[in-house]
């Protein structure tokens, strides 16, 4: 029975850091059709953030309010990618509409060079982020622990996935997205901007990746690579879910977190990447567009 | 994708000679290369760069012509780079068991190791397995028909698990490591001594290389080359004209997995070791951005793209450059794709002829006002 919870915790736990990184592509892949291979390196800075506002708390702020920087950072994070999401969808991404392959390849290269800039700027060496005083340790059930960084991690994914939620289906800017992202030339049509819809959109995406790497620095040592960790299942995730599928996100998240903390219970952590991905896409042999697909006829859908 | 014009299919015409020719001249300044470079490190490395070349072909096939972007070709390449260094470990320890198996605790050798002791076997296992695994993998996932960008993050998620796998099992496969110490077909190629062994080694990479491009020119050259880049620019078209899209994807998948093992094997000679960084997602990446820059869909530009863009790093990963150089690739990556979808051999052949038909313009007044 103890065993049983812990194992369900890690599962919720893992699923939710693959939600919320996920979550971001689930609006740039899912919503937009774009494959930001930069997305891992959005999150590596969000981590990267998470680090100098620790520092800069640490140094320049009194004490009192130092474990306040967490909720800095997360909000900083948010900014600076959602900056840098905007920039690039401006610069390249706009570039290549229609062009999905050449899309993804064009991100690639940026993901080099933000790579190399976060080398260059903090060292190869990985560096640590202290959780704030109040995320250190952890509550006691009935002789179980739960941590409470990892708590705080599922609150914070619970509380993106409600605000990506209301954005999308009950906002105005949502409504627009939608409209665009379904029939841009009619969108036009009716006096949308879709230019600057797709420009805040990819920024929203990259947005949400800040803050994953937020929660991702909480995890462990940070350094240039943390992002590649997630990428892949990030990607699978959203597939997994059907693309253009909030729900299916979620779902696929969950499936993919608990199969692999249940796989790990008996085999080693690299075997459990291995099994799950290959269940992943022997699953996807049944259902080639995911869990959740949104119903159409277009035989070409601009793959 | 762009339809062909007619003035355009007379420049395809034209160009294709001078991919050949250009083909012969590279062919031949590598087979004089040995003989005019002292030291045997740049003669390793221009080896090396070939194996990356074959690499590169075997994805123009794919995604260049038909339009199927692999984000994990470094499986491919590995699995013929571990079958050969299988051998060759066997070779050197005489057929007895490993030092990573003994630090593993095994005491006696895995079966799957021990047909690599024959070097026969192992020449069938370089082109067998990833034939059938490429295949198998090929026809499922073709079948389901994920194609465009889920292909891509297929690829990248199989080779991302069966990286895991090489790396969970240490005490098969050397796991982070990987297979070291072990000296090429021909015996032992570092050093000046050994320099007889490292040239016949040169020698039959090029020949490879040379059969593997006439391979892929003759496939590409014919009406099943046609065929691919109509896979490529209208899957939906050519399925209904009554064609088996799946087999012909599945079929040219396929080879392009082997020739990236045999890449991958002749590689492994040269490198004397083969390890699993050789399959990360970000190394299969790299071998796409070769053939990117060079210029996909051309054959040509995939061995140009291989020898520029390694040649470049080997020039730079000395000194202070060695920094900038992550930032100059993806610069280089992101203006290619960019900028120049054709890459090295497209912005040649779009601007050349033009220049070319500009001086001779420039010409013919002066020569009327001669006269």
């Amino acid at each position: 029975m103890e065993q049983l919870v812990t194992t369900l915790f890690n599962g919720l736990s893992l699923s939710s850091i693959y939600l919320l990184v996920a979550l971001g592509l689930a609006i740039t892949f899912g919503q937009m059709g774009v494959i930001n291979m930069a997305h891992g390196e959005f999150v590596m800075l969000g981590a990267y953030m998470t680090f100098c506002t620790q520092e800069f708390f640490k140094n320049f702020l009194p004490e009192s309010i130092g474990s306040f920087y967490y909720f800095a950072a997360i909000i900083l994070a948010f900014i600076v990618t959602f900056g840098l999401g905007c920039l690039l969808e401006k610069v390249l991404i706009s570039r290549l509409y229609g062009r999905k392959i050449d899309s993804l390849l064009a991100t690639w290269g940026v993901s080099l060079i933000l790579q190399q800039l976060v080398r260059t700027i903090f060292g190869a060496q990985g560096v640590n982020v202290n959780a704030p005083a109040f995320l250190r340790g952890g509550l006691e059930v009935n002789g179980l622990t739960f941590s409470y960084n990892r708590i705080f991690i599922i609150i914070l994914v619970a509380f993106c996935l409600a605000m990506v939620w209301l954005l999308v289906n009950r906002s105005r800017y949502g409504s627009r997205m939608r409209a665009t992202m379904q029939n841009r030339p009619m969108a036009q049509c009716m006096g949308i901007n879709t230019k600057k819809i797709d420009c805040i959109t990819f920024g929203i995406g990259s947005g949400l990746a800040g803050i994953a790497g937020c929660s991702v620095a909480l995890l462990g040592s940070v350094d240039s690579t943390v992002g590649q960790n997630y990428i892949v299942y990030s990607f699978m995730t959203v597939v997994l879910g059907g693309v253009g599928n909030l729900f299916g996100t979620v779902i696929g998240a969950g499936i993919i977190g608990f199969s692999s903390i249940f796989v790990e219970n008996y085999q080693s952590a690299s075997i459990a990447r291995a099994i799950v991905l290959l269940i992943i896409i022997v699953f996807l042999q049944f259902k080639p567009s995911g869990l959740f697909t949104i119903r159409s006829r277009v035989l070409d859908e601009g793959v | 994708m762009d339809m062909l014009t007619k003035p355009a299919l007379n420049v395809v015409k034209k160009s294709r000679k001078g991919y050949h020719i250009t083909f012969a001249v590279i062919a031949l300044l590598l087979a004089l290369s040995p003989f005019l470079i002292d030291g045997t490190s740049l003669v390793q490395f221009l080896g090396k760069c070939m194996c990356y070349a074959i690499v590169g072909i075997a994805l123009d096939l794919i995604w260049g012509y038909t339009g199927m972007l692999s984000l994990g070709h470094g499986l491919w390449f590995c699995l013929g780079g571990y079958a050969m260094a299988m051998f060759l470990k066997l070779e050197g320890t005489g057929g007895k068991i490993t030092d990573f198996m003994q630090t593993g605790g095994l005491d006696a050798l895995p079966w799957f190791w021990t047909p690599f002791g024959s070097f026969p076997v192992t020449l069938a296992l370089i082109i067998v397995i990833p034939a059938v695994f490429a295949g198998l993998v090929g026809f499922f996932v073709f079948r389901s028909r994920i194609k465009g960008v889920y292909f891509s993050i297929i690829t990248q998620a199989l080779t991302w698990a069966v990286y895991s796998l090489f790396m969970a099992n240490s005490k098969y496969t050397g796991g982070n490591n990987g297979i070291t110490d072990i000296a090429s077909v021909f015996g032992k190629t570092k050093g000046e001594a050994n320099r007889p062994n490292l040239l016949l080694l040169f020698f039959v990479t090029l020949a490879v290389l040379v059969l593997v491009y006439l391979l892929a020119t003759y496939l590409t050259g014919r009406k099943f080359g046609k065929l691919l880049i109509a896979i490529r620019d209208g899957e939906n078209r050519t399925y209904f004209s009554g064609y088996s899209v799946n087999s012909y994807k599945n079929f040219i998948y396929a080879v392009s997995a082997v020739l990236a093992a045999i890449a991958g094997a002749l590689f492994v000679n040269f490198n004397g070791s083969i390890t699993p960084t050789q399959m990360t997602i970000g190394y299969s990446i790299t071998m796409v951005i070769w053939v990117a820059v060079g210029g996909r869909g051309t054959i040509i530009g995939a061995v140009i793209g291989a020898f520029f863009i390694n040649l470049c790093e080997y020039n730079f990963s000395s000194g202070i450059l060695v920094e900038a150089w992550q930032y100059i690739i993806g610069a280089i990556f992101c203006l290619t794709i960019l900028l120049f979808k054709g890459g090295i051999v497209g912005i040649v052949r779009d601007n050349i002829p033009s220049l070319i038909r500009k001086i001779k313009e420039r010409k013919k007044p002066a020569e009327k006002e001669a006269a």
